[in-house]
């Protein structure tokens, strides 16, 4: 492990203390998670971090993109 | 000068895929049905081309459906991908807008056509959709394979 220093607002700290005893883990695991979910997990294929970045909700959601972007007809 | 007519004739890198804006949706939307089968195919790709109409279309969509910051999450995303991304001009305009009069009963949009204009020039045998129509000029969309 490498130790590093870090500066946050008082408003992020509080809040990143306050999830961290949500999860019940330590504030600087909560760090490490969180720059985790951020860096690429597979550094040959950084574009899959990308996947699954949203959630519409819909299973046609690529089948209804020209609706999206085009508008439906008058 | 006038611009030069679309006379080249490429023969498609072996295994080349064309990538329609709907595999990227699918790609980066987890609720949809196909996400597990671009997710798998994303995962280790063939040599991948799309145009600039396609990255265009899906910053739209991000645009509408989400925000400016998704919308550059997603070009973050294509710059991160291997995809060569081909440029458009006047001929590739030209011979879109013929596959647009040919299927003009389809509701083609511009970048579909200009898609099947480059999968027919490159001689590209697959595509990367869920769109049936992208399947119009008898290349094999992935979904399907």
């Amino acid at each position: 492990m490498i130790r590093t220093q870090i500066s946050l607002s008082e408003a992020e700290y509080e809040m990143a203390k306050a999830e961290a005893a949500r999860l019940g883990i330590s504030l600087a695991e909560l760090l490490r998670r969180s720059l985790r979910n951020i860096l690429p997990p597979d550094n040959q294929n950084p574009w899959m971090r990308y996947a699954g970045m949203v959630e519409t909700g819909e299973q046609d959601a690529s089948q209804k993109i020209d609706e999206i972007v085009y508008g439906h007809k008058k | 000068m006038p611009a030069k007519r679309s006379t080249k004739s490429f023969t498609a890198t072996r295994n080349e895929a064309y990538v329609d804006t709907s595999a990227l949706i699918s790609f980066a939307d987890r609720s949809d049905s196909y996400h597990p089968l671009f997710r798998r195919l994303f995962s280790d790709p063939p040599p991948l081309v799309t145009t600039p109409l396609v990255i265009a279309e899906g910053h739209g969509w991000f645009l509408k459906r989400y925000d400016p910051a998704k919308g550059l999450q997603f070009l973050s995303m294509t710059e991160a991908m291997p995809l060569e991304i081909l440029p458009i001009g006047p001929a590739e305009q030209r011979a879109a807008t013929t596959f647009l009069r040919k299927y003009s009963d389809q509701h083609l949009t511009l970048s579909d056509a200009v898609g099947l204009h480059i999968m027919a020039s490159r001689k590209i045998r697959v595509c990367w959709s869920t769109d049936f129509r992208l399947g119009l000029s008898k290349v094999q969309l992935v979904i399907h394979q």
